[in-house]
């Protein structure tokens, strides 16, 4: 797939996704009462052997969910590994944390941050999305083919929480014909 | 006589969805800057005695010209429109004199009403 996204385009679907990560900031921030630094999004065309690269880490532990609906596609949330404990004790979580309770707070983070940065995006756009509970994803035992696409979009945003080690990011990835319909969307928006 | 009023915002997309929400019968002379600096100098040249400002900019945010004015005492009435919504965020703003703090994304009732409220309109 050879689609490309002109100037306007790729400045309005930053936009967007700025303002779709500052609201998954906010809510993440009057949760646990702390500062969160936010990047600037990134928006990259990807090969599936490209994208396979960014599982090669041990920084990081993966969470995936699916969405469906007028654009399909996957979040996937990358919580590092370094600063959960704080994380944890900020949530309220005894610490230190086991095994189950991890789980359940990498769980419930990637659903806050995912689930806002999507919401805000499709909000924004008019475009209706459900997206599925996250389920942690062992990048170790992944299979080449286990995502559906040969190329896709990818829209990363990226939050590091002030004072700590902690970081975390989220990649949308929205599969071939879906990017189509975001591009008529974002031409829509522009024409307006 | 026409007010001078300047946009300060990296995204073109974002300047757009503030020109277009701005009260059709608002006599003013607008001029648009891409980067806190460009706003900076849209200040210096007195093109702005509004300032619709975003915080996340290249080359120097919003924070950064807030800083600058804030230590001039300039007599820019700024009005910050965010991405960034979170609390902490909106009390450094504040902290640094802005007159409000509006979210991302903007809603022109509310731009319209907080210009009233500032006697801008």
């Amino acid at each position: 797939m050879s689609t490309q996204l002109d100037e306007l385009q790729r400045d309005a679907l930053q936009e967007l996704m700025n303002i779709s990560m500052g609201q998954a900031a906010n809510a993440l921030a009057r949760l646990i009462d702390a500062k969160i630094t936010l990047s600037i999004p990134k928006i990259v065309m990807v090969s599936a052997a490209e994208f396979q690269q960014m599982f090669v880490t041990d920084h990081y532990w993966f969470t995936r969910q699916s969405f469906l609906g007028s654009v399909k596609g996957e979040a996937l949330t990358l919580l590092a590994r370094a600063g959960i404990e704080t994380i944890g004790g900020l949530m309220d979580y005894p610490l230190p944390l086991d095994d189950r309770s991890k789980k359940e707070l990498l769980l419930e983070l990637a659903n806050i941050l995912a689930g806002a940065c999507l919401n805000g995006f499709s909000t924004q756009l008019s475009l209706h999305t459900k997206l599925s509970m996250p389920t942690m994803f062992n990048a170790e035992l992944r299979q080449a083919d286990s995502f559906r696409w040969v190329s896709t979009l990818l829209l990363e945003v990226e939050f590091q929480l002030e004072g700590t080690a902690f970081d975390s990011r989220i990649v949308i990835c929205l599969e071939g014909q879906s990017v189509e319909v975001l591009i008529g969307k974002l031409n829509e928006l522009l024409e307006d | 006589m026409a007010i001078p009023v300047t946009i300060a915002d990296d995204s073109m997309l974002s300047r757009k969805t503030v020109r277009k929400a701005l009260p059709p019968e608002w006599d003013i002379e607008l001029t648009e800057a891409c980067n806190g600096k460009e706003a900076l100098a849209a200040v210096a040249a007195g093109k702005a005695d509004v300032l619709f400002l975003d915080l996340t900019m290249p080359e120097l945010d919003g924070f950064g010209v807030l800083r600058e004015l804030h230590e001039h005492h300039a007599k820019t009435v700024v009005i910050v429109i965010s991405a960034d919504i979170q609390p902490e965020a909106r009390k450094l703003v504040e902290s640094l004199g802005a007159f409000r703090f509006l979210h991302k994304p903007l809603q022109p009732d509310q731009l319209r009403q907080t210009l009233a409220d500032l006697g801008l309109l």
